[in-house]
């Protein structure tokens, strides 16, 4: 900014310039930030289409890579059909369930752990030492205890979920101006109003940052226990193509975890901008 | 609690009374042996170098830190506004303003409390939005709404610029005029104890050093020098030769 005055400034002192120059300065710096934009969506939709034109030409065999076009047709009948809603809706079911049980346990530990240093000797040591094990090495052991029902899939998620929120709630409410705490007690407040008007709100944005590190999480545990003894669901339906070299299938899969990852980061990202609105960092400009 | 509240028997009673007030950090006396009576509707401004416990006395007469001897009898909770604004970032001004109040028409009155500061069009912006002059504004309506018989100001106006700093010095007059509770005004300005004080207290290792009345026993006004003496900051001889 400072170099930019500067140069500014200097040119603004040089009696042999001319203001033209000064002001073709500043143009091609808009220009290029708009183009940079374009490049950046137009790089992916080239890919797409030299991809699409290799498999046409037949440079890639359908059995290595299929189509984008080939891979849209797949989709197209595999909703009329009927079995890929159904997979989706068991997929989100999962994912939505083991969300909620390991956000709930999450949360509820982390806001213990955060109000209460005997709560933090109780817990937290058990519950780091548990976070240090990566969830998905538990599978073998879940899958004894739990089988390879919905039961194993949604803990597996459940599991995932828990840590990231448990961390970020406790950090949260730790973080919460100790100023605002004593502002609370001068007005009056209970304790119950002093969690729900001053410690909640200002735990909030690293709760919510624990949802987005969350979300990603129960994606990647849900591929995970999809992808072993699942009778439905988007992993079922990659493993059972696989079984069949229905690449087009597999490479469908793979895009609608990708496509549902981005969702997830859409709401959680929309989440900050409605809750966090009084926040410079999140909050949409007024 | 450490601060006795005792309901308030006539008009005339007082603001808050400390007697023989005592606070320690471990060995070390802060406070020792205070006596002070603010009456309601009075400005008291007390002065003191950095340590000499002012902050300590504010403290716990707002009951944020426990007393270690002596009584503190108030007839109510009292209000304070800090050197910082401390407005919650997360609500409305209104919603700021009416932290605390239990009451069903919160909005409105916290309404009239943001009118009384002149920020009568701001009931649901952000306290970003705020200078902080306006913030400070904020901070005095929320204390004000609570109609409390005693204010407690921790240096409110030290963070402020020199004329938005006089501004509030008249606002703050106005409204102590209006509402009447008994104030109790901590700063390091000399200038602005002698602007706003009905008595100005020096508070010297402990205890009350120095007491004058400025506008109700018809003496002389006291002057910045007189007070720098009494704050130990000008020798005596400087103002006599």
């Amino acid at each position: 900014m400072s170099n930019l005055e500067q140069t500014v400034s200097s040119v603004a002192l040089d009696p042999h310039r001319e203001d033209n120059s000064t002001l073709s300065q500043k143009v091609p710096f808009e220009i290029s930030r708009r183009v940079l934009q374009l490049l950046s969506w137009l790089a992916p939709v080239v890919l797409v289409i030299v991809w699409e034109a290799m498999a046409q030409g037949g440079f890639v065999s359908p059995q290595i890579l299929p189509a984008p076009s080939k891979v849209i047709k797949t989709a197209f009948k595999l909703t009329t059909t009927g079995s890929l809603l159904n997979d989706l809706v068991v997929s989100l079911a999962r994912a939505a369930a083991g969300f909620a049980i390991g956000g709930t346990v999450g949360f509820v530990l982390g806001t213990l752990v955060g109000f209460s240093r005997v709560a933090e000797a109780a817990i937290d040591r058990s519950v780091q030492m548990i976070r240090a094990i990566p969830f998905l090495a538990a599978m073998p052991l879940v899958i004894v205890w739990l089988g390879v029902g919905e039961a194993e899939k949604i803990f597996l998620v459940a599991l995932g979920v828990t840590f990231p929120i448990y961390i970020n709630t406790t950090l949260g409410i730790r973080q919460v101006d100790p100023k605002l705490l004593e502002l609370g007690r001068v007005q009056g407040l209970s304790t119950l109003e002093l969690i729900r008007r001053i410690i909640l709100p200002g735990a909030l944005p690293s709760i919510l940052t624990g949802v987005r590190y969350a979300l990603a999480t129960a994606w990647l545990a849900l591929v995970v226990a999809e992808t072993i003894g699942a009778q439905s669901g988007i992993g079922f339906l990659a493993m059972d193509a696989r079984e069949f070299l229905r690449t087009d299938v597999v490479v469908l899969t793979i895009v609608i975890y990708a496509l549902i990852g981005v969702a997830a980061d859409g709401i959680a990202r929309f989440l900050e901008r409605r809750l966090l609105a009084w926040h410079p960092n999140y909050g949409a400009a007024r | 609690m450490t601060v006795h509240i005792a309901p308030a028997l006539t008009t005339a009673s007082p603001a808050v009374v400390v007697t023989n007030l005592r606070r320690a950090y471990g060995k070390r006396i802060v406070i020792e042996n205070l006596n002070l009576r603010i009456e309601r509707g009075e400005f008291v401004v007390l002065l003191g170098e950095s340590g000499c416990g002012k902050t300590t006395l504010l403290r716990a007469l707002a009951g944020l830190d426990p007393i270690d001897g002596g009584r503190i009898v108030a007839p109510r909770r009292p209000a304070v506004v800090f050197q910082e604004h401390r407005l919650l970032p997360w609500d409305s001004l209104w919603r700021n303003v009416s932290l605390g109040l239990q009451a069903p028409d919160a909005r409105q009155r916290a309404a009239a409390a943001l009118s009384e500061v002149g920020l009568s069009e701001r009931l649901d912006d952000w306290p970003r939005n705020l200078s902080g002059g306006q913030a400070q504004r904020v901070a005095l309506a929320r204390a004000l709404v609570q109609e409390p018989e005693l204010l407690l100001l921790d240096e409110p106006f030290a963070a402020l610029d020199a004329l938005t700093r006089i501004r509030m010095h008249a606002l703050v007059r106005e409204l102590v005029a209006v509402h009447r509770p008994g104030v109790l005004l901590v700063t390091h300005d000399v200038d602005e104890a002698i602007t706003l004080a009905d008595r100005i207290l020096v508070m010297r290792e402990g205890r009350i050093a120095f007491e004058h009345r400025t506008r109700t026993d018809g003496t002389a006004p006291i002057t910045r020098a007189e007070l720098l003496v009494e704050l130990g900051v000008v020798a005596p001889s400087l103002i006599n030769a």
